[in-house]
């Protein structure tokens, strides 16, 4: 049996609201809001608008297409981390809504999310107690 | 009407869409606080979402908030979807509200902004099941929805420093909501 263990402490720290543009990808959106606000590690703490087609990871790893425009993101979660090289990495899930109004759900896949009209996201920053000096 | 032109085998397609006004060159606005304020909120039955929200929020001075609405009951739903626009004027936009009774919400997100003139404006998003069962998404109208016998908690991450206002936007055409300092703020800025 596997030792269930606590891995990080921390507080939250800041906090960013961005405006996405069309044609942003959403993965990559959301890390560059990261990497401009110079937050190493972060939460999604809401996000709502449109994409022109959503494409979301199967079980196998290929990839769901939701054709738009424009698909409505319900809910996301997710986090930001930044990786040891330096790069952040975001790993987005959620629940999109067609344009017949059915639910779609799983991860975004990274550079096939782009932004339809906006995306709004508030992320707040996550201070793991190692990094606080 | 998926347009899959040029893209590698095995690669999802990333389609480009054509907005009908000039690109805005900021592609990403975001602004930030050193902290964000956090308060819960209980939405009473018989009364609008918008209502009860903007209420609760003013009284704590909040005018910019982002927020996560958790489950509870719908009296009634109002809701649309984005959909192409028929006329071509723009990308996408709302097409006609469905209205719903007894409907459970299942989770939501939202944004609380102003509006051009000052006035108080929701943006949400959320998931919910209709009487009959079925599970659907799309834009809620706050103001024309009304809460049921089970109450929707709303978990708030307030925005004090900045603002979120929502301002025509010449590209897509639409209202849009973006951050942006308070007018106070820009003057101190300037001086």
């Amino acid at each position: 049996m596997s030792e269930v263990r606590l891995i990080e402490r921390g507080q939250m720290g800041r906090v960013a609201y961005a405006r996405i543009a069309p044609n942003e990808d959403l993965v990559g959106a959301v890390e560059k809001v990261c990497v401009a606000q110079g937050f190493r590690n972060a939460f999604v703490r809401g996000a709502l608008g449109s994409l022109t087609d959503a494409c979301l990871e199967n079980a196998d790893g290929s990839p769901q297409l939701i054709g738009g425009p424009a698909i409505e993101i319900v809910s996301l979660a997710g986090e930001v981390r930044t990786r040891p090289d330096g790069s952040a990495r975001a790993a987005l899930t959620g629940v999109v809504a067609d344009t017949e109004g059915h639910l779609h759900g799983g991860p975004f896949v990274a550079g096939a999310n782009p932004v339809c009209v906006t995306f709004e996201i508030t992320l707040e920053e996550w201070l793991p107690s190692s990094e606080q000096g | 009407m998926q347009d899959t032109t040029g893209v590698p085998a095995g690669h999802p397609p990333f389609r480009t869409v054509i907005h009908p006004g000039p690109l805005d060159s900021v592609r990403i606005a975001a602004m930030s606080d050193t902290r964000g304020r956090h308060l819960r909120l209980t939405l009473p039955s018989g009364r609008s979402i918008h209502e009860s929200m903007v209420r609760a929020l003013m009284d704590e001075g909040v005018t910019s908030a982002s927020m996560t609405l958790l489950d509870g009951d719908l009296e009634t739903l109002v809701f649309c979807l984005a959909q192409p626009d028929p006329s071509g004027q723009r990308v996408a936009m709302y097409g006609q509200p469905h209205s719903e009774r007894n409907a459970r919400f299942i989770f939501g997100n939202a944004t609380l902004g102003k509006a051009a003139d000052g006035s108080p404006s929701v943006h949400c998003h959320a998931a919910f099941r209709t009487e009959n069962g079925t599970v659907r998404g799309g834009h809620v109208l706050t103001d024309k929805t009304v809460v049921g016998r089970r109450s929707i908690a709303v978990v708030v991450t307030a925005l004090d420093s900045f603002e979120l206002r929502i301002g025509y936007d010449d590209e897509t055409r639409m209202p849009l909501m973006r951050p942006r300092a308070y007018e106070a703020n820009l003057k101190a800025a300037h001086v």
